[in-house]
């Protein structure tokens, strides 16, 4: 399998080499018996560069989120292994767990649950602090009322409950919660697909700034392309625990290869009544991953399929510098 | 395809709840139009009061705590805040029917697909099982739902999402209703799925000639749908306009910068800009413009509420920089 771009691993911050999920299916009560396996994610491979934006894009069930826990380290990997600056996770040792733990943080779609709602800001903010360093209450108190101001809020907020806050303002916390390490990578799951939509450029420019003032790197998992177009430097194409297609944004959107590819971006309705896209309705819905389809798995909504889609697993291959694509069709 | 026709007519309608903490003016003087076969916008954030005016033309606002405190709601020429209880489940049923955002809990889980198909159609008339059976598979069939004869049988939770929300307009349209409220119907289902689902939602307009009232905070749904637009901002319409109108002169500061807000997959860009502060909360409203608190363009005289004025025939805003053909 081809790695993803080819500006070198050396200086890669996370990779994944050939990763798989597989969840095991299992029936009988006493003998439990494997009768299959759902393959939440079937292989995949990117790269993460320090600075930058890695967006994983794909419908639901596809293994975006389940990649993301892989690389928080919630979830084990079923086979292959992800690098962190070069490292392979799988022979860390229990202090090394615990450091990757503080440089890698995440924040979640829904700030209404990722908060507990019976603890201070102060506190929620805090935890991941004294869980990783010896601080005394001072240092916390002081650094607490850093990162709210980093995150455009006050310090005073660090007294009052989430209850008192709006969705934009909770994120804002959650943002807060995730810098307090000093992360060197951010998993962003949704970050915005539960605020309103006033709100939401105000957090997609606080993460962009905070990316380009303290040089973090983000895994962003997302379903609106215009959102992922606006964060990312990459941007990989998920169906079916696989990715399909994996390229720069720009090039992505203007030269889309694969069919599914396509077929998202003609889902995605400009705000303008005048711009028509490519009209591509897929038909069906997303087969289920307990038992996907052979060859290609998109082949039972490729308008394009051929009788070699069906039988033959396309090769993700490199088409022009740094755009892979896993399709017959090239 | 919209004639001129007035079938739904909303006259400074007001649905307000009284609560502890004060009155909360869910939905305040707002007035619009809709004409047969024409498929209106309302576009808004959540708490903008967009879906409590749907249920308020439904006659389906939480009461004790909410009540229509004034306005006119003409369906056909007839007011149906005077209708009894019983002329409304009526008119629920046949004339104005909702479509709610999530499928997985506007079908009841305990009884089968068919069950749900028949209850609506035996409002209409004593049937025979047999042919309340065709019936259904009819219906179903036209929202294509592959194999409807045996799909009777299943229960929602043995459907996707896309599915279950195609079987809950299938109801919604089973007794040829001449108004669509459609509630955010495509929030829960994945882009590719959505797009079927518009798509069949327009067909089933061309063919029955339906209204409908689409209601979502997605600009890029309402190009796409919508013949008119309302945005609402707390509890208020504050501009109205033909789609094309709309988004060529968005005329309203809040309209404006919502639409500069939104990233566009077309475009690299580096810099959004954005809308600052926070939607206001609705039981404690400035006197005057609900926006001024978030408006690049307030001035002295936003402190009194804006009337609606007129930019172009069809098109209206509420704000003072419209003022004097500004």
């Amino acid at each position: 399998m081809v790695a993803t771009n080819g500006a070198g691993n050396g200086d890669a911050l996370v990779r994944l080499d050939g990763v798989k999920k597989h969840y095991a299916v299992t029936s009988g009560l006493v003998l439990q018996r494997n009768i299959g396996a759902v393959k939440a994610v079937d292989g995949i491979s990117l790269t993460i560069f320090p600075g930058e934006t890695y967006s994983l894009v794909g419908e639901s069930g596809c293994g975006k989120t389940t990649t993301s826990r892989m690389v928080l380290l919630v979830e084990p990997t079923t086979e292959g292994d992800i690098y962190y600056e070069g490292r392979p996770l799988s022979d860390i040792n229990r202090d090394e767990r615990k450091s990757f733990h503080a440089s890698v943080q995440a924040v979640f779609q829904d700030p209404w649950s990722s908060l507990n709602p019976r603890m201070r800001v102060q506190s929620i903010i805090s935890e991941p602090l004294t869980t990783h360093q010896r601080v005394t209450k001072q240092e916390v108190r002081t650094r607490v009322g850093e990162l709210l101001e980093t995150v455009g809020l006050n310090s005073f907020h660090a007294t009052r409950y989430p209850h008192e806050f709006s969705g934009g303002q909770r994120q804002r916390i959650a943002i807060a919660r995730a810098l307090s390490t000093q992360p060197k990578l951010i998993v962003l799951d949704e970050p915005v697909s539960a605020l309103d939509v006033s709100i939401r450029a105000q957090i997609l420019n606080l993460l962009k700034e905070l990316q380009s003032s303290q040089g973090l790197s983000y895994l962003l998992i997302a379903h609106n392309l215009a959102t992922v177009r606006y964060m990312s430097h990459r941007v990989g194409v998920m169906y079916l625990g696989k990715i399909v297609e994996e390229s720069d944004p720009e090039t992505l959107f203007s030269n889309p290869m694969h069919p599914y590819t396509r077929a998202l971006i003609s889902a995605s309705l400009p705000a303008d009544p005048r711009r028509q896209r490519e009209e591509m309705v897929l038909t069906g819905e997303v087969p289920s991953p307990l038992n996907p389809p052979s060859g290609c798995t998109f082949h039972t909504r490729c308008p394009f399929a051929t009788e070699e889609c069906r039988t033959d697993i396309p090769e993700y291959r490199e088409l022009e510098a740094g755009h892979n694509v896993a399709c017959h069709l090239y | 395809m919209a004639n001129n026709q007035t079938i739904l007519k909303v006259e400074d309608l007001r649905t307000h709840f009284f609560t502890r903490s004060g009155v909360v003016k869910a939905v305040d003087g707002i007035s619009f139009d809709l004409h047969q076969g024409e498929t209106l916008g309302i576009v808004g954030e959540s708490g903008s009061g967009k879906s409590m005016t749907a249920w308020s033309i439904l006659g389906l606002v939480p009461k004790p705590a909410g009540r229509i405190v004034g306005g006119r709601i003409l369906y056909q020429g007839e007011d149906l805040l005077e209708k009894s209880a019983a002329e409304m489940r009526e008119i629920r049923g046949s004339g104005i029917c909702m479509v709610m955002q999530d499928p997985s809990t506007s079908l009841n889980p305990v009884f089968t697909i068919g069950n749900q198909v028949y209850e609506t159609l035996r409002m209409d008339s004593r049937q025979s099982r047999s042919s309340l059976r065709q019936k259904a598979v009819e219906i179903l069939s036209s929202v294509r739902i592959p194999a409807p004869e045996r799909r009777l049988a299943s229960f929602p939770h043995q459907m996707s999402g896309g599915m279950r929300q195609r079987v809950v307009g299938a109801i919604a349209m089973a007794r040829d209703p001449n108004v669509l409220i459609a509630d955010e119907p495509t929030t829960s289902l994945d882009a590719t799925i959505q797009l079927q689902y518009l798509t069949l939602l327009k067909e089933i307009q061309a063919a029955t000639g339906a209204a409908i009232i689409f209601i979502t905070h997605d600009f890029g749904i309402v190009a796409r749908m919508c013949d008119r637009v309302a945005v609402m901002y707390a509890g208020k319409i504050v501009e109205q306009a033909d789609v094309l109108q709309l988004f060529d002169s968005p005329s309203h500061p809040y309209t404006e910068a919502l639409l500069r807000s939104v990233p566009d997959l077309d475009d690299q860009t580096d810099y959004l800009p954005s809308i600052d502060g926070q939607p206001p909360t609705l039981d404690n409203l400035p006197i005057g413009c609900s926006f001024a608190p978030r408006c690049p363009h307030v001035f002295a005289r936003c402190e009194e509420f804006p009337p609606e004025f007129e930019i172009e025939p069809g098109h209206q805003a509420r704000c003072w920089i419209r003022y004097g053909g500004n």
